[in-house]
């Protein structure tokens, strides 16, 4: 992905480059996206065909001087005194916007620019596809295990070379006393040995001894905790769809894909027919994107050759879900989106820059977010969710400016109350409610 | 206030089994080391050192596997239905109708599958009423063992095949019969119209001979209408209109004719609190749920039913030529009923059970004296439910016995092998009968026999029109794609008719004929503000029904005396044939909620049994008392040659010289496949088999004791019993979760001591003596004795709270299975309930009072009194419907007990519980004063003991789980939270909006359910809620309120209608000298 990105970064300057040495051509990108480029594309036949030398084209099919401008600024003029513009009218049902403020050198500059655009093909040939299939979390997860191995291959070596070396010092002892003229202790086994030895120097044996117990279950505690931690948990995804691009690049909202993050506790995958929405017509520059896009085709059923429609059977696409509640948790999207106001970002990380597929992320990499509170505990852990809930502050903007919302119910019954203040005098002090002071920490407002 | 209460025999009696049971609110009979010595535990595989092996491994390999995060899969939607919001609920209206219960209803589903079904508040003509068969019906719907496509002779086969057999078999068929249950669709009516048309049937040539039958039949009422008003017709009762009721031998809350519309007017008024409370009577044999809840209930034999009727009638001044003889004690009554009936003319109304034509005659006779026609008993709105033929079906059958059938024979919505009481017989001859076709979601009793299954959908996959009654019109929607390659019967029945063509699982016939029968119904169209008719159709499907003109009869119907004949006579023993309320018909047999469902008055899950009075079983030599232990005795009844053999269960209030038996059970006598959970289980798991390898089916049919008595269908009949061999073991949760002898649980008191006495009469606060600063003996009230200091609930935040209102409270159930299926509560089986562990949040205390005083620490007689005197009261008592549930105690025992801190308060007033701290001490459990909290004992939902009941082990059976709440696991406590899951998501509504909650945002499921909306629930800290006004009302109390623990849940002292001067002189002593009372009572416990 990073070398696709690499790519992409090349495209994007060379366009660059070869734009900037026409001024108007800045202009003309300018108008092609803001007026032209949600039905139109320089080389590809979206809601309205492609504009690839179209002044050429509808010169060589006897248009009018001048018609295609008349066309931009309204077709149905247009279509009503040239004949050829009358059969450009019948492309498609979907009738073209009528665009009269567009003069005619700012049609030029978008023709200009649109003449200049190389074919997809041609300037993508080089874009080479990751040769294997392995995505980066398959490579992460195939190195883990393989360091597994050495660790064990490591401990037998040692393991021999201990017991080589114990087997040549008892030699050379029996060499040695057999030289001195002792008596050879014969028949004494290594077991026995040991024992002698350990008996020798039972206190440091002794201490030794506590010191591993004690860390080996103090390492059991700690890996205890780490049961059920999934940070930068990644798995691999039938479509290696980047976030940095869509959110990024493109600047789309996460909620026009996850739509229902502001009704529901789940905020969604979005189904495949929010993908067509722009993928009818955007199908890749590189290889690499189109071999991806063309997945979205075939789940949708759409026939991407051109004919423009939806052909096939529907094949609905089987992701593997990143971030993984137990059942026995309820967690509500809508909550913390729309009553919370709580950015995506804060528990998901800066979308704009997942370059791969989704990760867990790490809780110091959201700390990074700006406006997140700092926290300790691994992300997705209770402790992470108890810990922000004990230290974000309701918002008290929305009980100064809203006086019936829900929360000044709750506040005005708290403040009518004289015991409030013996119960709620500690939380009162500081001046902030936070979640957790208004029961954001009971087990039932998550688990039931 | 000083009756004593008692929930059986055995506590009454103070049986030594029950007295150590009632010590024990989890009885664990067999030790660890009896368990270990248990023969069977060698048979089976695991050993006891290959399980301490096993534990090992996989404790290791538990912790091994959870240091890796689980790969789980998501599947988004292709293209998202608009409609559907992942992680939302999607509500539909729609109609529920079986044949036998007919509803307006919601369906909430989640990412396109129904989990729930509640009554629709809003719109159609039951408001809101429904019943537990209802409610329960969605697990229906992931039922496995239903068809799952068209089968010819066992085995399957395809529509197209199917339909081209059919359509030949139909076309060259000389006599086509049609039998179905009542049909009220009328677009159904017309498909079966179009196919009798296309199959070449003519008026003249009849050949399409359609005979509408159902289970249990009115036609008896129908036909003396015919002779009272010249038509066939059933007319809208309106129970909310009527200040007296008389109700002989029906049971019009549970069972008879439209419970789930009578059971919301009658609730409408029972509340004394509203203008004026309506005064019941009720005569009848088996004490059934309308009966518990009468003002006054007179016990008589079925055949003195006509008596009853005569004997009021005779007051009057109207002869009838019938015998006007009654016992003492019924008579009494039937004298209130007459100075009542006089009191209220016009305001009145009389139902009876019987399906005898000279019974309804006599009844009819009755509110036409009363003037009940035109005022509570309305003419125009005529019911269409129940058109049973009887006298067509049996003559039908007979044919069919007798090999004079038709060619072709079609049985939609009815089971008539399972149904008749020559079933049997009837299913053999079925055999010779060139085409059968059953439309039976199930290979049931007459599928079996029938050639072809053409299996329709279940009710929450199809389109359907109804027309309940005259004017009413309602539609269901399907709430789910087919999950089967079944089809609608509409459709079937339009593809035979040359009319349609198969659409498979998307098909829109069904919706298409419906939609344009609606569209050019001039009855429908033609009313006001019908201007746009694709608006008239769409506003029809959100509503659920419209609401044609009121049609007036043309010919005013005008009652007409008719001469009344033979009235029912018996000899020997009567027994009553009834049906229970969650089984009803048997057609959901094989639902284990239903099967589960304590059965209202017996609180028996699991069986049918004979129900005796407990004063005759003792004659007879009979066990009254019974245990987990100790079952009932067998005994067999004997009717015309058939018999049953069923346990004696002891009923007070059942009459002497009667025994009752109830419909629905037996299903699957011959081991036909109509759901895993209809037939009985061993105490491991699996099915427990007869000597020849069949499956036992749970309970006996007692529809083949039913006789046809001059055309209609008798369920009341003449008979023997004689005691059986051998005991039985019943499964009831009556014995368990006792009172602990306190008496401040249930309040009652009458109409006249509530309207004119001050609330000390009746609800006096509870006082303990405490000493003032003086050093003097001073009552104060319960409030100010606190262990601990006030948690923080009070007008601080929310405090969520709830009242019932006993008066309401007709104690049918409805609440129970809602809270099942919301909460997702397991369900044990039969083995498990026995040993007092079901796992029901919500239970229904079912306490029978007598008169007699009998409590010890109240007589001054306590030496020498005799418990055994209290059981002439008995004969027929009182009774009390008492919903409990966890009570969310503000200063909650449980609590403070949990060594884990797992069960906790919230800032709401919540008890919460965290079940993943739950370690499964079970002392809070211990230390619970209302006895509500339930343990895991096993895995539910996955231990083999639960596989043929648990519908959660079977992956479809699974879909009705709900995704909100968690599904428990072994070892942990639960127990009812409120619905919290419901509260934080209104409590999320109103936050969203940004304005504080308010009624309406939150309702449990209890309270959806609730057909006479007893149950109120709400933020009790806000001051404008419905629960707080109805908390600080003055017939409000708390159960045990001298513990102390601050419940969050009130009841409210139930008040009945009637004359009662024992009680009326208590209170009103207890009123002036309150204190003294309660002390007395407080020293002996």
């Amino acid at each position: 992905m990073f070398r696709n990105l690499k790519n992409w970064c090349y495209g994007t300057l060379a366009l660059v480059f070869l734009a900037g040495s026409f001024t108007s051509h800045a202009q003309g990108e300018a108008l092609f996206k803001a007026k032209c480029s949600s039905c139109h594309q320089p080389h590809k036949n979206g809601t309205g065909p492609k504009l690839f030398k179209v002044r050429q084209k509808w010169a060589d099919g006897g248009a009018k001087e001048g018609s295609i401008y008349q066309w931009v600024n309204n077709w149905q003029a247009a279509a009503a005194s040239d004949s050829y513009a009358q059969s450009v009218s019948t492309w498609s049902p979907t009738a073209m916007s009528a665009f009269p403020e567009l003069k005619k050198e700012d049609i030029n500059a978008i023709m200009d620019w649109v003449d200049a655009q190389p074919e997809p093909g041609a300037a993508a040939a080089d874009g080479a596809a990751p040769a294997d299939g392995m995505t980066p979390a398959d490579g992460a997860a195939a190195e883990e295990e393989g360091f597994g191995w050495i660790w064990i291959i490591l401990g037998v070596i040692f393991f021999t070379i201990i017991l080589a070396v114990g087997g040549v010092r008892r030699q050379l002892n029996i060499a040695s006393s057999d030289a001195n003229g002792e008596d050879v202790k014969e028949g004494m086994t290594y077991g026995e040995e040991f024992k002698t030895w350990a008996w020798k120097y039972r206190l440091y044996v002794g201490l030794g001894s506590l010191v591993i117990v004690i860390s080996i279950i103090v390492s059991l505690f700690l890996s205890l905790y780490q049961i059920g931690v999934i940070e930068d948990y990644q798995p691999s995804q039938p479509i290696a769809f980047p976030h940095a691009i869509h959110t990024g690049v493109n600047g789309i909202d996460c909620k026009y894909c996850h739509s229902s993050v502001t009704k529901s506790k789940s905020a969604g995958i979005p189904s495949v027919n929010v993908c067509m929405n722009c993928h009818k017509q955007v199908n890749g520059r590189t290889p690499a994107q189109q071999e991806q896009i063309a997945k979205v085709y075939d789940a949708a059923g759409w026939d991407p050759s051109g004919a423009g429609k939806y052909i096939g059977k529907v094949k609905p696409i089987i992701w593997n879900k990143v971030h993984v509640l137990p059942d026995h948790v309820y967690f509500n999207h809508s909550q913390h989106v729309v009553v919370g106001g709580v950015d995506c970002k804060q528990c998901h990380g800066d979308m704009t820059k997942q370059v791969e597929t989704v990760k867990v992320q790490p809780v110091s990499e959201l700390n990074k977010i700006e406006g997140n509170i700092p926290l300790t505990k691994p992300t997705m852990t209770m402790g992470w969710c108890i810990e922000c809930h004990s230290k974000k502050e309701i918002s008290l903007g929305a009980l100064d400016t809203k006086k019936d919302g829900y929360y000044d119910e709750i506040h005005r019954r708290l403040l009518q109350n004289k015991k409030a203040k013996a119960l709620y005098g500690q939380y009162l002090e500081d001046g902030i409610v936070s979640v957790s002071e208004l029961g954001g920490w009971e087990c039932a407002k998550c688990h039931y | 206030m000083t009756r004593k209460y008692w929930k059986g025999l055995e506590e009454l009696k103070e049986t030594p089994e029950f007295l150590k049971s009632k010590e024990q609110e989890f009885p664990s009979q067999m030790s660890v080391e009896d368990f270990l010595s248990d023969e069977n535990l060698k048979e089976t595989s695991t050993a006891r050192r290959d399980f301490l092996k096993f534990l090992g491994f996989s404790v290791a390999a538990a912790t091994v596997a959870a240091c890796e995060a689980p790969v789980t899969k998501v599947i988004p939607y292709v293209n998202k239905p608009e409609d559907v919001t992942p992680g939302m609920p999607t509500w539909y209206a729609s109609t529920y109708y079986d044949g036998q219960s007919y509803a307006s209803i919601l369906v909430k589903t989640r990412e396109g599958r129904p989990i729930y079904i509640k009554g629709n508040k809003d719109f159609g003509m039951t408001n809101g009423g429904t019943n537990a068969q209802i409610i329960a019906s969605v697990l229906g719907l992931y039922d496995s063992a239903r068809l799952q496509g068209p089968m010819y002779s066992g085995s399957e086969t395809s529509w197209k095949q199917l339909d081209s057999a059919v359509m030949a078999g139909l076309k060259s068929a000389n006599k086509v019969t049609i039998v179905t249950n009542t049909i009220i669709s009328p677009s159904f009516k017309a498909a079966v119209d179009q196919l009798a048309i296309a199959i070449g049937a003519t008026p003249e040539n009849g050949k399409v001979n359609h005979i509408q039958y159902d289970a249990v039949s009115y036609a008896g009422m129908r036909l003396a209408n015919k002779d009272n008003f010249g038509a066939e017709i059933i007319p809208s009762y309106d129970f909310a209109k009527a200040k007296t009721i008389v109700s002989v031998g029906a049971d019009f809350l549970s069972t008879w004719l439209m419970p789930t519309a009578f059971a919301t007017q009658y609730g409408m008024r029972r509340n004394p609190d509203g203008d004026w409370m309506s005064k019941h009577f009720q005569f009848e044999s088996n004490m059934s749920v309308t009966g518990s809840n009468a003002d006054y209930r007179g016990m008589i034999k079925p055949s003195e039913q006509a008596n009853v009727l005569a004997y009021i009638l005779k007051a009057f001044n109207v002869s009838t030529g019938v015998s006007t003889t009654l016992s003492a004690d019924a008579a009494k009554i039937a004298d209130a009923a007459v100075k009542a009936l006089k009191a209220s003319k016009g305001e009145s109304i009389v139902v009876a059970g019987s399906n005898n034509k000279s019974v309804q005659l006599l009844a009819n006779k009755l509110n036409n004296v009363l003037g009940a026609y035109g005022t509570t008993i309305d003419l125009n709105e005529k019911v269409n439910l129940f058109k049973s033929e009887d006298a067509k079906m049996n003559a039908f059958v007979k044919d069919v016995i007798g090999g004079r059938a038709s060619d072709a024979v079609l049985f939609l919505g009815v089971n008539p092998v399972y149904t008749l009481s020559n079933g049997k017989a009837f299913g053999e001859a079925l055999k010779k009968v060139k085409l059968s076709i059953s439309f039976s979601s199930h290979a049931d009793e007459t599928a079996v026999h029938c050639k072809y299954s053409a299996p329709d959908h279940h009710a929450l996959e199809s389109w359907a029109d109804y027309n309940p009654t005259t004017s009413h019109f309602a539609v269901a929607q399907p709430t789910i794609r087919p999950l089967f390659n079944t089809a609608s019967a509409l459709e079937t029945m339009l593809v035979w008719a040359g009319k349609a063509s198969r659409g498979g699982k998307d098909s829109k016939t069904a919706h298409e004929f419906i939609r344009s029968n609606w569209q050019t119904s001039p009855l429908l169209t033609t009313a006001e503000g019908v201007a746009d008719l694709t608006n008239f159709w769409n506003m029809a499907v959100h509503n659920s029904c419209v609401t044609a003109p009121q049609a007036t009869d043309a010919v005013p119907l005008v009652f007409a005396d008719a001469k009344i004949g033979a009235v029912p006579t018996a000899s020997g023993l009567e027994i009553s044939l009834y049906q229970k309320t969650g089984i009803g018909i048997g057609a959901q047999a094989n639902n284990p909620w239903l099967q589960e469902l304590p059965d209202p008055m017996t609180k028996v899950t699991w069986d049918n049994y004979i129900t005796m009075n407990p004063s005759e079983m003792e004659k007879g030599g009979y066990v009254t008392t019974y245990d987990q232990e100790h079952g009932l005795n067998l005994a067999t009844v004997t009717v015309e040659g058939a018999s049953v053999t069923l346990p004696v269960y002891p009923l007070p209030g059942q009459a002497p010289g009667t025994v009752g038996i109830a419909l629905g059970y037996g299903r699957g006598e011959n081991g036909e496949q109509i759901g895993k959970a209809a037939f009985q289980t061993k105490e491991y798991g699996g099915y427990a088999a007869s000597e020849d390898g069949k499956l036992i089916p749970i309970g006996a049919n007692v529809f083949r004791f039913v006789q046809n008595e001059n055309g209609t269908m008798a369920y009341e009949v003449s008979g023997s019993i004689k005691k059986a061999e051998g005991t039985y073991s019943i499964a009831a949760t009556q014995i368990h979760h006792t009172v602990m002898g306190r008496f401040s649980i249930v309040r009652e008191t009458t109409l006249d001591t509530f309207t004119n006495k001050d609330k000390e009469a009746y609800n006096p606060a509870h006082m303990l003596k405490k000493l003032d600063k003086d050093g003097n003996h001073v009552e104060r009230p319960i409030s100010e004795f606190d262990l601990w200091d006030a948690h923080p609930v009070e007008k601080i935040g929310h405090r969520w709270g709830m009242t019932i209102d006993l008066s309401s409270c007709i104690g049918c159930g409805s609440c129970l299975i809602a809270c099942q299926s919301e909460n997702n509560v397991p369900v044990v089986g039969k083995d498990e309930v026995r040993r007092g562990r079901e796992m029901h949040w919500l239970r229904i205390d079912r306490y029978f009072a007598s008169e007699e005083e009998a409590a010890v620490g109240t007589r001054k007689d306590a030496e020498t009194f005799s418990f055994d005197e209290a059981e002439i009261a008995a004969l027929n008592p009182k009774v009390v419907h008492m919903p409990m549930l966890c009570h969310h105690c503000n200063h909650a025992p449980c609590e403070t007990v949990c060594p884990v801190a797992a069960t906790t308060h919230s800032n709401e007033g919540l008890n919460q519980m965290a079940y993943n701290r739950c370690i499964g001490t079970r002392y809070c459990a211990n230390n619970c004063p209302y006895k509500v909290r339930r343990f895991n004992w096993f895995n539910y939902p996955s231990y083999k003991k639960f596989t043929e009941v648990n519908p959660a082990q079977d992956d479809l059976g699974r879909m009705v789980l709900n995704p909100d709440v968690t599904v428990r696991t072994r070892g942990v406590m639960e127990k009812c939270s409120f619905c919290v899951q419901r509260i934080q998501a209104g409590k999320l509504v109103a936050k969203k909006e940004s304005r504080p909650v308010m009624d309406g945002d939150f309702a449990s499921a209890c309270v959806d359910a609730c057909p006479t909306n007893a149950i109120t629930v709400g933020d009790w800290n806000d001051l404008k809620s419905m629960v707080r006004s109805s908390a600080d009302d003055k017939r409000s109390y708390q159960a045990l309120e001298e513990v102390g623990v601050r419940p969050n849940i009130w009841y409210k002292v139930k008040v009945r209608n009637e004359k009662n001067d024992v009680l009326d002189a208590l209170q009103v002593a207890e009123g002036h000298d309150a204190a003294k009372g309660h002390g007395n009572k407080k020293k002996h416990h």
